[in-house]
């Protein structure tokens, strides 16, 4: 018939189309294995879409790679950066870096779901920044930038009832993020009032993860940033062998020819990028109010413990310092910054996390930040005196009494210590 | 003068040109006629001919070459 | 309550095209299902009123309950008498609460209910046209019931294309037939695709990969060049966001056409290659045209019928630039009530000025000015930087520059 043949001039394009589209979104793909090259430079790419994915980090955290939780100076990839010893001196490990400006403990929480198998007696690093403890915590729109719906489908078929589970489901929703799928949305209100998925609910999800997982295997090697050449270039200035006087020696060098345009310390191309001219003085004595002490993010910090503590996780913090004389220029308080380092410790290691590396003392040193507030030459190697044998040497299998307190708003403005029960801590 | 010499002239008049022997020419197309020559025409047309043409009436389809527009206010009159 | 914004996701297409399905089974079949496409009409705007945006669909009824009431008040007055007082203050009434939602972000400490919604503006463009034409005579009588569906026909409700009246009710009383139907909705097929490639690949690579990147690099130098913060960023940032501004915009226009046209109804197009226009008064043809045509014939032409009608002005080009000043002024408001939205309408009444009088002197000197392919593409590139810079200037990036 003519106008059946003109129906299927005009339709039958899209209905091919759209079929090919949902066997491609369908086929089991969910075993796609990415080279070692592609892992080795993933794990330095800091890209999102390994951030938002799971692909890599399950295939990786398989393997010798070790998940190094951060933010920004997780990109201060100068000689000294964890990535390059670990690649020039064939170490056990090789750390897989996850996180950028703006990732703080709640993203994590989220992107480490659906690796659980994998990361079960593993032993993680995780640099928790100061910074990040701020009167509203958590952006909502740096939130949105590492969020991805495989995370959150991934926690919700997986998630146990708990009050750690009601917290994340309630978090999720005040974030935009939450509300950005119907179907997640309406299961994250069940699972923060305590109710199960329906069998239904499930089957959404589950159809739902299959496509954005085969999404991840097609899509996430794609558009990955190369950075592993500047491990490379890193790797070619290192002397030969890993002794920490010579390694000392060349971080003062490299740090001092990089230093050498401004009083503070920071790093000439950063300086003269972002702070050189009338800029610096707007910044004199803009911090003198900030305050880390009372904060959501001490919550969203539990949150991430209860991760490790449901994995059997052995982790290593580590609390950077920050720069001595930028903090004195813009009126950064140090006493509330120790305190802010204390409470943090406090709610570590009264919860059995007692592999701390507290580097806050260590700010008055010379050569410790490449700018402001983030890592470099000397303090990566600070770090890396603590990462080493942490991650070479065997550990014992910590065990950790999770306190529930820790996710009350109580705690969040606690500036004494104190616990529920009235008992003092350290 | 009849009507339709008297639109040729108004419309020699806004355009600059000589149209009488182009009474297909797009008016519109061809950038002769802008807005604002067109409120002319239609202001000049209720004071020369006695037509009134309100701008709603103005459908650029209708009145884009001379001819149309003689027809037009031919039917309006 | 669930809520969904219009063409946002792949669901959204999937409910609205199985919602379709029965009106273009009647369409090819020679029917307009009139009460399924009611009840399809009601049933979108709850979804995309409704949950959690409640207030606006509040809004939205309380406001059209008004516009009706107001449009229906004057055609029965205008069917005995035709007073010009009577006139505007029906048009001013009509256009009042856009007004009062356009100053609301002026007062931030007031927190009484918003009369806002999602498309508020396009509604008042179609009933200010309304009364103008009724006060014309072009449209003698209207019905409840087609002005209803005119205003809101659900495809076009939240950011145009402005169809007009008269248009709307001819498409929608009359059924095409079977062969014009099926070019229809083949040309509606080709919108919907190329609608889908304009806003979710390239308004994505422009908007979502690369604007976030170039206005942080841009920003970063904002004391670059003595404390102006212009910079090769800069420069990049007014290039993508323009290109984001087109393919997002134009994108959107595509899917409301697209649905339209599988509704039987030719919603006209709202751009025609806006960045090959040689001069900016073309580009005002080619660029969002809906709207600039809605300017064009309720603002500029009406302005300047009046006032040559009443010989204010005598000079034909004092009086063009006078109206391009008013119209885009106009426009420049209706955008928003901000700096950056008010110059955005100066800079392109300006531009418009100024482009006049080069067409005039070219028009002059006619044999005296080179015409060839070299030379219209440099037209068309001018015009595009200068478009260009426009949308930066709109974008109020400048705004977060530099305050």
């Amino acid at each position: 018939m003519k106008f059946g043949k003109k129906l299927w001039l005009i339709f039958g394009p899209v209905v091919i189309a759209v079929i090919s589209v949902w066997i491609v979104l369908l086929l089991p793909l969910n075993h796609q294995r990415v080279s070692q090259d592609a892992l080795r430079r993933g794990s330095v790419s800091l890209s999102t879409n390994i951030y938002h994915g799971q692909l890599f980090k399950k295939q990786a955290f398989a393997e010798n790679y070790v998940p190094f939780l951060g933010s920004s100076e997780l990109l201060r990839m100068d000689p000294m950066h964890p990535s390059v010893l670990a690649a020039k001196y064939h170490r056990s490990y090789q750390p897989f870096l996850l996180g950028s400006a703006g990732s703080q403990s709640l993203n994590h929480y989220f992107t480490l779901q659906g690796v659980h198998s994998e990361l079960k007696d593993k032993k993680i690093i995780f640099i928790i920044s100061p910074q990040w403890f701020t009167k509203q915590g958590q952006a909502p729109a740096a939130f949105s930038y590492y969020y991805s719906p495989l995370q959150a489908i991934q926690w919700l078929l997986t998630a146990k009832d708990s009050k750690a589970t009601h917290y994340a489901a309630k978090r999720l929703l005040a974030m935009p993020s939450g509300k950005s799928s119907l179907i997640v949305e309406n299961c994250l209100e069940k699972t923060a009032r305590g109710e199960s998925l329906t069998h239904s609910d499930r089957l959404l999800l589950d159809l739902r993860r299959h496509i954005l997982l085969n999404e991840d295997a097609l899509f996430s090697r794609f558009r990955l940033v190369d950075r592993w050449r500047r491990i490379e270039a890193g790797e070619r200035v290192l002397p030969k062998r890993d002794s920490t006087t010579s390694l000392n020696r060349l971080a003062i060098r490299l740090a001092r020819q990089h230093t050498t345009t401004n009083r503070f310390g920071i790093d000439n191309h950063f300086y003269s990028e972002r702070l050189r001219g009338s800029r610096i003085n707007g910044l004199r004595d803009s911090q003198r109010s900030f305050d880390y002490r009372q904060s959501p993010e001490y919550s969203d910090l539990e949150l991430l413990l209860s991760e490790f503590k449901q994995v059997h996780a052995n982790v290593l913090f580590v609390i950077p310092p920050i720069n001595h004389r930028w903090a004195t220029y813009t009126g950064l308080s140090m006493p509330m910054l120790q305190q802010t380092a204390t409470k943090i410790k406090y709610q570590l290691r009264s919860q059995g996390f007692d592999h701390i590396t507290d580097l806050t003392n260590d700010s008055q040193q010379n050569y410790m930040m490449q700018d402001t507030i983030h890592l470099g030459w000397l303090g990566w190697l600070k770090v890396d005196q603590a990462v080493k044998p942490f991650l070479t040497e065997p550990q014992d299998q910590p065990t950790y009494h999770l306190n529930s307190y820790f996710f009350t708003k109580n705690w969040q403005e606690s500036l004494t210590l104190q616990k529920s029960d009235g008992q003092h801590g350290e | 003068m009849n009507d339709t010499e008297k639109i040729y002239s108004i419309l020699n008049d806004l355009t600059g040109e000589d149209l009488t022997d182009k009474g297909d020419t797009n008016l519109f197309d061809t950038g002769l006629l802008d807005s604002m020559a067109t409120v002319q025409l239609l202001l000049e047309i209720e004071t020369e001919i006695g037509v009134e043409v309100p701008v709603s009436e103005f459908e650029r389809s209708e009145w884009e070459t001379p001819n149309k527009i003689i027809a037009k206010v031919g039917s309006l009159k | 309550m669930i809520n969904l914004q219009p063409y946002s996701n792949p669901n959204y297409f999937m409910i609205l095209l199985a919602a379709l399905l029965p009106i273009m089974i009647g369409l090819y079949f020679g029917r307009r299902l009139k009460i399924y496409e009611a009840l399809f009409t009601f049933s979108f705007l709850v979804l995309t009123f409704g949950g959690d945006h409640w207030h606006q669909g509040v809004a939205l009824i309380i406001y059209t309950i008004y516009q009706v009431g107001l449009t229906m008040g004057f055609e029965r007055y205008r069917r005995t008498k035709n007073q010009t007082s009577i006139f505007v203050s029906t048009v001013l009434l009509s256009i009042l609460p856009l007004v009062i939602v356009k100053f609301t972000p002026l007062f931030p400490n007031d927190h009484s209910f918003n009369i806002g919604f999602l498309g508020i503006s396009y509604l008042t463009f179609k009933t200010v046209q309304v009364i103008m034409e009724l006060r014309d005579g072009t449209i003698k009588e209207i019905s409840w019931q087609q002005y209803l569906q005119f205003l809101l026909f659900f495809p076009t409700i939240s950011s145009g294309p402005i169809d007009r009246y008269r248009r709307f009710i001819k498409d929608y009383d009359h059924v095409p037939d079977r062969k014009t139907y099926l070019a229809d909705v083949d040309q509606a097929v080709f919108y919907l695709f190329q609608g889908f490639l304009y806003k979710y690949i390239l308004g994505y690579i422009f908007g979502t990969l690369l604007l976030p990147n170039v206005s942080q690099a841009a920003l970063s130098q904002r004391y670059a060049l003595g404390g102006t913060g212009i910079s090769w960023y800069l420069l990049a940032y007014m290039y993508v966001y323009s290109m984001y501004l087109f393919f997002d915009f134009a994108g959107y226009s595509l899917f409301a056409v697209s649905i339209s046209y599988f509704m039987g109804i030719k919603t006209p197009m709202n751009f025609n290659k806006p960045f090959l226009a040689h001069n900016i008064k073309e580009f005002w043809n080619r660029w969002h045209m809906t709207l600039s045509f809605w300017f064009r014939d309720f603002i500029f032409m009406r302005f300047t019928f009046w006032v040559m009608k009443h010989h204010w002005v005598k000079n034909r080009v004092r009086m063009s630039q006078l109206a391009y000043l008013v119209n885009f002024l106009v426009m420049g408001f209706w955008h928003g009530i901000t700096w950056y939205y008010i110059v955005y309408g100066l800079f392109h009444a300006a531009a418009i000025i100024l482009n006049d009088y080069w067409l005039r002197y070219k028009k002059k000197h006619a044999d005296q000015i080179p015409h060839n392919k070299w030379t219209e593409g440099l037209a068309i590139f001018a015009t595009f930087n200068i478009v260009c810079f426009s949308f930066l200037i709109f974008s109020g990036f400048l705004n977060q520059l530099w305050f």
